[in-house]
C-alpha cells in the first residue's frame, strides 16, 4: 500500500500529470489520424525523451499508449478508415451505426468500452501483476504454438459467407508471413535480394496499406461513381445524437465488456500474443452471443450492420491489452508486445531496465507507471468526449474530395516514418491495392490479418518446440508437461467444430421443416 | 553558341569543385553537423549508446554537432549499406557493430567490410553463459559435465548471429553439445530461460547484467580475457576450461572508405576524449555497457581478430548462405 501511495504522489506532481495529459491528447490525435499509430508515435518520441526527466517521459508514454487505441476508433466510426490497427473491426459496426444517424452513440459506446477495458486492465496490473506474471512465464514454445492455433481457429467463426474465400485469405496471409529470413536456418526466403524484406514484409506499412489505403480506394470509388452518375455525394455522417450511452445500454453491454476485457487481459499478459488476436477473439465470441440473443428481434440490426456489441467488443478488448501487456514487462522485464517493448527503449534511454530491479532501484517510477495506467484511463474518458465533440466534429465536416486525399497522404507519411524508407511507401501501396482487390472479390480481410500476425509465431514456435522435443509432436497434447497447451488445443478444436455443428443443426432443422410442410401439403 | 559556352562553363565549374573538394580537406572540419547512422530503430543498445556518445561528444565540438539518425531495416543491413555508400567526407559515421563484419560473409550485402574505415571502438560486450534462477546448474562445471553427455537446449538471439557462433565455437573448443533455439531479440530469450523452457542462454553481458543483479538468472561464465570488476565471482571461459580466450561483440564508429585521414583522426580523438569523461563513464556503467576505447588502429585489429574467429566458425559449420 505504501508503494502504491508512493506511485500516486509521484504522479500527482503537476509536471508529471501535465505530461500525462499531453500524452493522452497526443495519443487521441495520433490514433485518430489514419496511418499514424502508437508504434510510430513512440519511435518518434523516444529520441526526444532523452532530454526529459524520466517521470515526465514515462507519464507521457503511458498516456499515449492508453489513448491511441481510443483515437483509432474515431475515424473508424466516422469514415470507416481505422485510425490504428486496433480499430479494424470497430469500423464495421461502428460506421454502419454512424450511417444510421447514430454516430454519437457509436462513438460513445467506443469510448466507454475503451475506458472500461482499460480501467480493468489497469486494476489487473495494480493488484495481480505477480501471479499473472508467473502465469505468463509458463508460456513456452509449446504453449505459444497452441495459442497461435487457437487464434487461427477463431477465424472460422468469423467467416460469414464462403469458407473457400476465407481459406484463400488465410493461406495468402500465411504465405506472405513466410517472406523474410527463416528463424530456424538464418537464411532469407523469398526476399529476391531486397534487404528491406530481410526481416519480413515491414508490418506497420503493411497494415497501414491494408486498412488505410484500401479504405481510401473504396472512398475514391464512391466519389468517382457518384460524379459519373451525377449524384450528389452523400455527406459523411455527423454527430447529431447524444454521445453518452444510456444506462440501459451500459447494462446491456456489461456482459460483452466483461468477457472481452477478460480475453484482452489474458492475451495481453502472454508475451508475444498481441492486441489483434485479442480483438478478433473477443469479436468472435460477441458475434455468437449477439446472434443468439438479439439478432432478428424487433429493433435489432443484423450483426455487422451497426450492432452496439460489434463496437463494444473490439474496443474493450483492445484497451484491456494495454496495461496488462505491461505485466510481464514490469514484473519480469519481458516485453509483452511490440509497444511495451518500446517502453524498454524509453526506460533504457533513461538508464533503467524494466524488471524486478526497477522496483528496488526506482520504486517511485515503477509504481508511477502502474498507477498512471489507472489514472490515464479515468482521465481519458472525458477528454475523449470533449475532443470528439470539438475537433473531430469539425474535421469530418471537410468535403470528401478534400478528406480522402488527406487521409491517403497521412497513411503514406505514416508508412514512410516507420523505417524512414520509401520502400515502406511501396509496401503500403501494394498491400492497399491487394486489400481493395480482396474487397471487390468479397474475400474477407480478417483471416488475412490474423494469418499475417500469427504466421511467424506459429512457425517459429513449432520449429523451436520440435527441436527441443527431438521431433516429438505429442508434446502439444501432453497433459502432464504442458496442460495449458492441451487446454488451448481443445479450445481450438471447439472453435473449429462449433460453427460446423451449429451449421449442420440449422440445415437439419430446415430440412425437417421442409418435410413437415410437404407432409401437411400432401 | 551561347549555350555551349554556358555548358563549358558548367563543366569547368564542376571540375573545379571536384578538384578543390577531393584532395584538399577543409581545415575547419567539422564545419557542419556529423550524422551518426544507427541502423536500428530507436531504443536499442546501439541507439542508446550512440545518443550518450553524441551528448558527451558535443561538449567538445564547437561549430557542429553529432546528430543520431536511425535507418532501420533488414537486420541492420539497410542502414549499413546506406553508410557504406555515403560520401566519404567525414560527415557520415556508421554506428558499427560486429554484424558489419559477418553480414557480408553470411548474407548478400551490397557492401564489403573493406568499404569501411574503422574510426574507434567505445564498447565491448563479452558473451556470457546464463541459466535461469531455478536451474540445477549451479556452476559452469555442472553445466559442462552435462553438456558433454547429451545436448543442452540453448537459446540464442538468432541463427548465424555472433551469439549463435559463440555456441558453435564452444562445441568446437570444449566438446560441448548444444541444440539451438533461436529467438527474435533478447526479450524472447529471457522469457525462455526464466520460464525453464530452455536450459541455457547465450547473451551479451550488457543485455542480461541487470536481470542477473535482480536474481532472475545466473551468469555462469564470461568470455572476457580476465575476470571483470563488475562480476568478480564469475569465472572466465578460459578459467572454466572452455578454451576460448575472448568472445565479444563490439560497438564503435566507422566511416566510408576514402574518408580523409584528418577526419578519421578528429573523430577518433573525439571518442578518446569522451571515453575519459567522468559523466560518460558513469552513465555507460549505470546502463550496463562496459567501457572500452581503441583508436582507429586498435579498432582495426579488433575487427580483423573478430573476422578471423568468426570465419573459422562460419566455414566449419557451413553457415554461409550464398
Amino acid at each position: 500500500m505504501d508503494s502504491i501511495l508512493l506511485g500516486f504522489t509521484t504522479l500527482m506532481d503537476p509536471g508529471v500529470l501535465g505530461f500525462m495529459l499531453i500524452g493522452i491528447v497526443a495519443g487521441l490525435i495520433v490514433g485518430s489520424i489514419p496511418g499514424l499509430n502508437d508504434n510510430i508515435a513512440f519511435a518518434i518520441f523516444i529520441p526526444l525523451s532523452f532530454s526529459l526527466s524520466p517521470t515526465y517521459a514515462l507519464a507521457l508514454m503511458v498516456g499515449l499508449y492508453c489513448a491511441t487505441a481510443v483515437g483509432g476508433a474515431i475515424p473508424a466510426i466516422m469514415v470507416k478508415v481505422p485510425g490504428t490497427a486496433s480499430a479494424i473491426l470497430t469500423a464495421v459496426d461502428g460506421h454502419a451505426m454512424a450511417r444510421n444517424g447514430r454516430a454519437g452513440q457509436a462513438l460513445g459506446i467506443a469510448i466507454s468500452s475503451s475506458v472500461f477495458g482499460g480501467f480493468l486492465s489497469g486494476l489487473v496490473l495494480l493488484f495481480f501483476a505477480p501471479p499473472m506474471a508467473a502465469f505468463a512465464l509458463r508460456f513456452g514454445y509449446v504453449e505459444n504454438f497452441s495459442l497461435g492455433i487457437l487464434g487461427m481457429a477463431s477465424v472460422i467463426g468469423l467467416l460469414g459467407g464462403s469458407v473457400v474465400k476465407g481459406l484463400i485469405s488465410a493461406v495468402f496471409g500465411l504465405l506472405v508471413a513466410t517472406i523474410g529470413f527463416s528463424q530456424q536456418s538464418g537464411y532469407p526466403r523469398f526476399t529476391y535480394g531486397l534487404d528491406n524484406l530481410y526481416e519480413g514484409v515491414p508490418f506497420v506499412p503493411l497494415l497501414v496499406g491494408l486498412f488505410g489505403i484500401t479504405a481510401v480506394l473504396e472512398l475514391t470509388e464512391e466519389l468517382v461513381h457518384d460524379r459519373r452518375k451525377g449524384i450528389k455525394t452523400a455527406d459523411m455522417p455527423r454527430i447529431t445524437d447524444s454521445l453518452l450511452p444510456s444506462w440501459s445500454m451500459m447494462k446491456r453491454l456489461m456482459p460483452t465488456w466483461l468477457q472481452c476485457s477478460a480475453i484482452g487481459n489474458i492475451i495481453g499478459i502472454i508475451p508475444g500474443a498481441g492486441m489483434l488476436m485479442a480483438i478478433y477473439m473477443g469479436y468472435e465470441r460477441s458475434s455468437r452471443r449477439y446472434k443468439r440473443l438479439y439478432e432478428g428481434k424487433p429493433g435489432e440490426v443484423e450483426w455487422g450492420k451497426g450492432a452496439p456489441e460489434g463496437i463494444a467488443a473490439p474496443e474493450s478488448a483492445n484497451n484491456a491489452v494495454v496495461a496488462s501487456s505491461m505485466v510481464p514487462l514490469l514484473s519480469l522485464g519481458i516485453p509483452g508486445n511490440s509497444v511495451s517493448a518500446l517502453f524498454i527503449g524509453a526506460l533504457m534511454i533513461q538508464g533503467m531496465v524494466p524488471g524486478p530491479l526497477l522496483f528496488m532501484d526506482h520504486p517511485d517510477i515503477a509504481w508511477m507507471i502502474i498507477v498512471g495506467f489507472l489514472a490515464a484511463n479515468i482521465v481519458m474518458g472525458p477528454i475523449a468526449f470533449l475532443l470528439v465533440r470539438s475537433i473531430s466534429g469539425l474535421v469530418f465536416l471537410l468535403p470528401k474530395h478534400v478528406l480522402v486525399p488527406t487521409i491517403a497522404l497521412l497513411c503514406l507519411t505514416g508508412a514512410y516514418s516507420d523505417e524512414n524508407s520509401v520502400f515502406s511507401i511501396v509496401i503500403a501501396l501494394i498491400s492497399g491495392t491487394v486489400g481493395y482487390a480482396f474487397r471487390k472479390l468479397d474475400i474477407p480481410h480478417a483471416p488475412l490479418i490474423l494469418a499475417l500476425v500469427l504466421g511467424r509465431t506459429i512457425e517459429d514456435n513449432l520449429s523451436n518446440t520440435l527441436s527441443i522435443s527431438g521431433g516429438d509432436w505429442m508434446i502439444f497434447i501432453d497433459p502432464v508437461g504442458h496442460p495449458i497447451s492441451v487446454a488451448l488445443m481443445v479450445g481450438a478444436v471447439l472453435f473449429m467444430v462449433g460453427p460446423m455443428i451449429s451449421g449442420a443443426r440449422k440445415r437439419l432443422q430446415a430440412r425437417r421443416q421442409q418435410t413437415e410442410m410437404e407432409l401437411q401439403n400432401s | 553558341m551561347c549555350k555551349t559556352v554556358f555548358g563549358k562553363g558548367i563543366v569547368a565549374a564542376l571540375l573545379g569543385v571536384a578538384l578543390v573538394s577531393s584532395p584538399v580537406f577543409a581545415a575547419d572540419y567539422p564545419s557542419k553537423d556529423v550524422r551518426i547512422i544507427v541502423p536500428f530503430k530507436p531504443g536499442g543498445g546501439v541507439d542508446t549508446t550512440s545518443r550518450i556518445l553524441a551528448e558527451y561528444g558535443n561538449k567538445h565540438m564547437k561549430n557542429a554537432k553529432l546528430v543520431v539518425e536511425n535507418r532501420a531495416g533488414g537486420g541492420g543491413i539497410v542502414g549499413q549499406t546506406f553508410a557504406a555508400k555515403a560520401k566519404p567526407n567525414g560527415y557520415t559515421v556508421l554506428a558499427m557493430t560486429s554484424s558489419v563484419v559477418t553480414n557480408p560473409v553470411l548474407k548478400e550485402t551490397e557492401y564489403k567490410i573493406s568499404d569501411f574505415r574503422p574510426v574507434a571502438l567505445y564498447n565491448m560486450d563479452p558473451e556470457v553463459i546464463v541459466v535461469g534462477a531455478a536451474s540445477p546448474f549451479k556452476t559452469i562445471a555442472d553445466l559442462v559435465k552435462d553438456a558433454k553427455v547429451s545436448p543442452l537446449s540453448v537459446t540464442v538471439a538468432g541463427i548465424a548471429t555472433s551469439h549463435h557462433m559463440a555456441g558453435l565455437a564452444l562445441e568446437d573448443s570444449a566438446g560441448l553439445k548444444f541444440t539451438y533455439v533461436p529467438t527474435k531479440g533478447f526479450g524472447g530469450q529471457l522469457q525462455a530461460v526464466m520460464g525453464g523452457h530452455v536450459q541455457v542462454a547465450l547473451f551479451p553481458l550488457g543485455e542480461i547484467k541487470k536481470h542477473a543483479d535482480a536474481g532472475s538468472v545466473r551468469i555462469l561464465a564470461v568470455a572476457a580475457d580476465k575476470r571483470m570488476a563488475i562480476l568478480p565471482d564469475v569465472p572466465t571461459w578460459q578459467e572454466s576450461g572452455l578454451n576460448i580466450k575472448r568472445w565479444t561483440t563490439f560497438r564503435g564508429w566507422a566511416v566510408p572508405k576514402g574518408t580523409p585521414d584528418a577526419a578519421v583522426a578528429y573523430l577518433s580523438d573525439l571518442l578518446g576524449k569522451v571515453s575519459v569523461d567522468e559523466g560518460y563513464i558513469k552513465q555507460m556503467t549505470d546502463y550496463g555497457y562496459p567501457i572500452a576505447y581503441e583508436d582507429a588502429k586498435g579498432f582495426a585489429e579488433v575487427v580483423s581478430d573478430y573476422a578471423d574467429l568468426t570465419d573459422k566458425v562460419i566455414k566449419k559449420h557451413g553457415l554461409k548462405g550464398k
